[in-house]
């Protein structure tokens, strides 16, 4: 199988990401934070050794400011619901993903969406700047749409968040691993991270990294510390990890991190929109083919290409591709904002997204598969 | 030298503090404690115990108490 939809989650993981969670398995089956004995230990600096390394990889302050949730939209709700109150004015985007959709619309906050343009970023800010005011609460917005892959001019928009003091949160999943973030430049308060995509982490966990206060929890519970007090303790990062936090998993997300720095993110990066570039060009070629996004720049685009095919459904074509041994996504991708606004609402795209060990070869295997697909 | 327990609350500050205090030369071991606020983690070091708490609370671990052990 060719597997294009990396999106979605890196299809392949490093066999060192395999060998930390099995580690973990192994080793390390004691819970952290929670006893007194060596194992328990052992498994405390295991997990801290994790945030210490995505705190370093993100350009978080502290290794206590790395969260570990259930997953990026776990990580989402608790900022959305932690930071703000029904009746808050939050800004975000209009190419978000459900995962910062649904939980705004559920928290009862007046959400503003800023129009992103697919090839002006100067155009982007100015309607992100007449929408954050002095009683904006948060603005929220994706690092890079999941459908086109747009990334958004998020160091202007931390800029425009702290010269307002705004706190800002950021839907790292399409672009944590893939193009540097360092929340400290880019003036991030809140970053939440799917381990699973552009980190060749295990699916099953997700971060959330806190420079700001988050004032409400989503979840309470135990923390292995003041076990007598009724209350949430205040202390990061147990205050947002109530339960069991999983150590194999992060300890894949730490072996994923590693992977990523070992080999480069610029040059996974620049080997990633090659692949896309490539695709591209070859897709603009074929006359019953449409695409929605200029030709990916880097810098400007994550590495992930949509297209349609004339008088085919989108979930067809994905499933002929599918049948044809190469997996991609069609249908909506769990983001009918973004959709809307490039016009795509009715069908839908074919959304082919690359990572690592993707070839070329691949993605000729891919452009011969949409020449038979002209006519289902 | 004299010993003391620093009651840090959570592990994760615990380690911390453990970690700043190592490369400050101080020999320094995570133990599970108890505190004036309840159960929780600690660090048992030795040497100089208001260089180890400046130490410390600059580099913003919680401290919650220090008992000489």
């Amino acid at each position: 199988m060719i597997y294009l939809d990396n999106a979605a989650t890196t299809g392949r993981k490093p066999p060192s990401v395999i060998r930390a969670v099995e580690s973990g398995l192994r080793y390390y089956s004691a819970n952290p934070g929670r006893g007194g004995h060596a194992p328990a230990m052992a498994a405390s600096v295991k997990l801290y050794a994790a945030r210490e390394k995505a705190a370093a990889f993100f350009g978080a302050s502290g290794a206590e400011n790395v969260v570990f949730t259930l997953n990026c939209t776990h990580s989402i709700n608790c900022v959305i619901k932690g930071v703000t109150k029904p009746g808050d004015r939050v800004v975000t985007s209009t190419l978000e993903h459900n995962a910062v959709m649904r939980p705004l619309i559920k928290s009862g906050v007046t959400v503003d969406a800023a129009p992103v343009s697919l090839t002006d970023d100067e155009q982007t800010l100015r309607e992100f700047e007449t929408r954050i005011t002095d009683d904006t609460k948060l603005v929220i917005c994706t690092a890079a749409s999941n459908v086109f892959g747009k990334i958004l001019p998020l160091t202007e928009i931390g800029r425009l968040c702290r010269n307002r003091g705004v706190r800002f949160a950021v839907d790292a999943a399409q672009l944590a691993g893939v193009m540097p973030i360092n929340m400290q430049t880019m003036g991030i308060d809140y970053l939440c991270v799917a381990p699973h995509k552009g980190l060749y982490a295990p699916m099953g966990i997700g971060m959330l990294i806190c420079e700001k206060p988050i004032e409400n929890t989503l979840l309470e519970g135990g923390t292995g510390v003041n076990s007598l007090e009724l209350t949430q303790p205040d202390s990061m990062p147990e205050r947002l990890e109530s339960g069991t936090v999983g150590l194999p998993l992060a300890m894949g997300t730490a072996a994923g991190i590693d992977y990523v720095n070992h080999i480069g993110i610029h040059k996974l990066y620049e080997h990633e929109m090659h692949l896309c570039r490539f695709l591209y060009h070859e897709l603009k070629k074929l006359p019953f083919v449409r695409l929605y996004a200029p030709a990916p720049a880097s810098g400007q685009f994550a590495p992930v290409v949509s297209f349609n095919i004339k008088d085919q459904k989108s979930e067809a074509v994905a499933r002929f591709l599918g049948e044809k041994g190469i997996a991609v996504r069609g249908g909506f991708h769990c983001a009918p904002a973004a959709h809307r606004a490039v016009g795509t609402l009715a069908d839908g795209t074919v959304r082919v997204s690359v990572a690592a060990f993707n070839t070329t070869d691949d993605i000729k295997a891919l452009v011969m598969a949409v020449k038979k697909a002209k006519n289902l | 030298m004299n010993q003391y327990v620093i009651s840090t609350g959570t592990v994760t500050y615990a380690i911390k503090g453990r970690d700043l205090l190592k490369r400050k030369g101080y020999p320094a071991k995570v133990v599970r404690n108890s505190s004036s606020a309840g159960c929780g983690y600690g660090i048992v070091f030795s040497g100089d115990k208001n260089d180890a708490e400046r130490l410390l609370r600059a580099a913003g671990v919680k401290i919650i108490d220090i008992k000489e052990q």
